[in-house]
């Protein structure tokens, strides 16, 4: 789920910046340092919407970079257990599949797959109810809700399900 | 994947990680489906039991590396409760000036930055990370069908007038479902107040579906 939220960075700056373009490079800095990172607190920060305010610059002893504590207002992607969303499967494989819903990887197992669904290999490997009604394919959007996560250094990774009622395939990407 | 002893996932004692257990193990316990759930656990201690699953499944491990690592499926073990469905706790994990975004909000956004971006990107220093791309195309998705995030948000207002949480909303414009039934099964934390929120839930999904046939 996207969120709205005000965070605050300590940002240090070289003495080679200072000068009239110091606060949009402390900016820029920001935006490099922390645009795409993940969190596990917050999630994905995905794009900075503000800078609030930046604070008076404190020069650090001995090597004279200077320390701008800065607020700023970002969008950030967190995904919470027991969330139901969206996602476009990547990969399927017999122990289950990979999907992605905006920047976070999400696994559904075989075990958290209807039982009437089958795995089929081949070329575009695919999860098959009997009658062939209901395919789960690379490209297919799925509704699945999550049921666990896990944080990285970078990245966050959830697994989800689709064994509940209203949860499986929206739409076929050969449809 | 499938890492063990990963940061959030707290994997069960001397128990392989579900990701990894065959499914074969499942035919070893004499159970008659090939596709034996067993019992995951993720992070939070979530032990739950497939609907699923055949006779006689007992919990592998209940998190207290007890003797249902291996071969404990004998069906002597204590019986299957049925656990708690995991249900979202957005407010008590985030601080308190986070405001929800739905989809088609964050789509608005991201789309105004992109703008600025492409100013941005003449510099060659400056490189637009993926997940803004993979969060802007999740966004536009989800967005597809509402125009007006605003007019969206209004009728989501009467939802949190009855007690609905700020992300129970969100997730309910985000997933657009048809019936109030639907709502209460995807949203089971909104079942305890099932009787006092169907109607005006009934009136709100008639009204998002109005705003979805006109978009």
């Amino acid at each position: 789920m996207f969120f709205h939220i005000v965070l605050e960075r300590n940002m240090q700056l070289h003495p080679r910046h200072f000068g009239r373009d110091l606060r949009p490079k402390l900016v820029s800095k920001l935006m490099k340092d922390v645009e795409g990172t993940c969190s596990g607190r917050h999630g994905f920060i995905v794009a900075i919407t503000s800078v609030e305010n930046v604070g008076n610059g404190l020069i650090r002893d001995g090597t004279g970079f200077v320390t701008f504590p800065v607020k700023y207002q970002c969008v950030v992607f967190r995904p919470f257990k027991g969330e139901i969303l969206e996602a476009v499967v990547t990969m399927v494989n017999k122990m289950g599949f990979f999907a992605e819903a905006g920047p976070v990887q999400i696994f559904v197992s075989n075990h958290l797959i209807p039982d009437d669904m089958e795995f089929q290999s081949g070329d575009m490997p695919n999860y098959t109810t009997s009658d062939g009604s209901v395919k789960i394919q690379k490209e297919s959007e799925v509704r699945l809700k999550i049921i666990g996560t896990r944080v990285d250094a970078t990245e966050i990774f959830c697994i989800g399900t689709i064994k509940d009622d209203f949860l499986g395939v929206i739409s076929d990407p050969t449809s | 994947m499938g890492d063990k002893g990963g940061k959030g996932f707290s994997l069960p004692r001397a128990r392989k990680s579900a990701l990894k257990t065959p499914v074969s193990s499942g035919l070893n316990n004499g159970s008659t489906k090939s596709k034996q759930g067993g019992n995951v656990q993720f992070e939070g201690g979530l032990n739950f039991s497939p609907k699923y699953g055949g006779k006689g499944d007992t919990p592998i491990n209940n998190g207290k590396g007890g003797k249902g690592d291996k071969g404990g499926n004998g069906g002597k073990g204590p019986e299957k409760k049925t656990p708690p469905p995991v249900q979202l706790r957005v407010e008590k994990d985030l601080p308190e000036n986070v405001t929800c975004l739905m989809d088609c909000e964050a789509a608005q956004i991201l789309e105004g930055i992109q703008e600025q971006m492409v100013v941005l990107s003449e510099d060659p220093t400056i490189k637009i990370p993926i997940s803004f791309d993979k969060g802007l195309q999740h966004a536009k998705r989800g967005s597809e069908n509402y125009t007006s995030p605003q007019s969206v948000k209004e009728i989501l207002q009467r939802l949190k007038n009855h007690g609905v949480a700020e992300s129970e909303a969100c997730m309910i414009a985000n997933i657009y479902p048809e019936s109030a039934d639907e709502v209460f099964s995807l949203v089971p934390s909104l079942k305890g107040k099932k009787n006092k929120l169907r109607e005006p839930l009934e009136s709100v999904l008639g009204e998002l579906a109005k705003l979805r046939h006109s978009a």
